[in-house]
């Protein structure tokens, strides 16, 4: 059985969300998205498998990145998905907070596509060759 | 850290087109002294924090239609008012986003906000003091970008 790896764009914006899915799926990877953190949580309620990533933008309403990451880093059954910001948010003490609340990278807005596969292929989620 | 100027406007602007608008780099966001004809598109984010003030995105209707209808990647025929509304909104996040970079720490920016059709050409920022701008025109349709401060925070500067 091929497994098709998985990811999650967090991003109120679905222009942001329709570049990115772009970019994820030329990489091989199957998309779900959400608007918000909120909708983000009760979307992995739902979908088997769990994705892999979650690419995460910081400012959206109802519930933002930041607290995305602390929940998600709160339960035991998320530990295996990487967790990546995609932010506008590019001031020092705001990636050093993402970070310690348990997000694995940081991407900051504007991006090029190579910029976000070579951070995926950093974190090994992008078979060799394709980047 | 000194306030933003035209300059860091336009290598802002700069990377954005080549980011999301223009990745080939053939068609550039290109400075000019005309400003985007009435009715406009408004595009905005506020900063609050240890800087007080807004960075505003006015597009010609067509510029708007344009740029919307590049980062979705759809005809500029197929966008709708939601489409522009979501996608200007975006570019502002992201031009904002970086001009708050320049800005103190502890600033924060919030959600962006849209004004089409005729309450666009109403809004005002009389509170504000314009801190720079640079205008130009895309695919020949005109677009501005302009930072402004309260003018309290101006003032205590």
């Amino acid at each position: 059985m091929i497994i098709v790896p998985t990811a999650m764009i967090i991003d109120d914006s679905r222009a942001m969300r329709l570049i990115l899915r772009r970019i994820v799926t030329q990489l091989g990877f199957e998309v779900h998205e959400a608007g918000n953190g909120k909708e983000a949580l009760d979307l992995l309620e739902t979908v088997d498998p769990m994705p892999q990533v979650a690419l995460i933008d910081w400012n959206m309403p109802v519930m933002n990145g930041l607290e995305f990451v602390t929940a998600v880093r709160s339960q035991e059954r998320y530990r295996q998905m990487t967790l990546m910001m995609v932010t506008t948010e590019s001031e020092h003490g705001q990636i050093v907070r993402a970070l310690a609340a348990g997000a694995h990278e940081y991407v900051i807005k504007p991006f090029t596509p190579e910029a976000i596969a070579e951070k995926l292929a950093l974190l090994g989620l992008v078979p060799s060759g394709i980047v | 850290m000194s306030a933003p100027t035209t300059d860091d406007l336009h290598a802002i602007t700069e990377q954005v087109w080549l980011s999301y608008l223009d990745p080939e780099g053939v068609n550039p966001f290109l400075p000019s002294p005309d400003a985007p004809p009435s009715p406009h598109v408004i595009a905005a984010v506020s900063v609050t924090g240890a800087w007080e003030g807004h960075v505003v995105m006015t597009f010609s209707e067509r510029a708007a239609e344009l740029s919307s209808a590049a980062l979705l990647g759809m005809g500029d025929d197929e966008v709708t008012p939601d489409d522009i509304a979501d996608a200007v909104g975006e570019l502002v996040n992201v031009i904002g986003g970086n001009v708050k970079s320049l800005l103190p720490d502890g600033s924060l920016l919030s959600l962006p906000h849209v004004v089409t059709g005729e309450s666009a050409g109403n809004t005002r920022w009389p509170a504000a003091v314009e801190v720079c701008r640079l205008q130009g025109s895309w695919q020949d349709e005109k677009i501005a970008i302009s930072v402004w401060t309260s003018k309290s925070a101006g003032e205590g500067a």
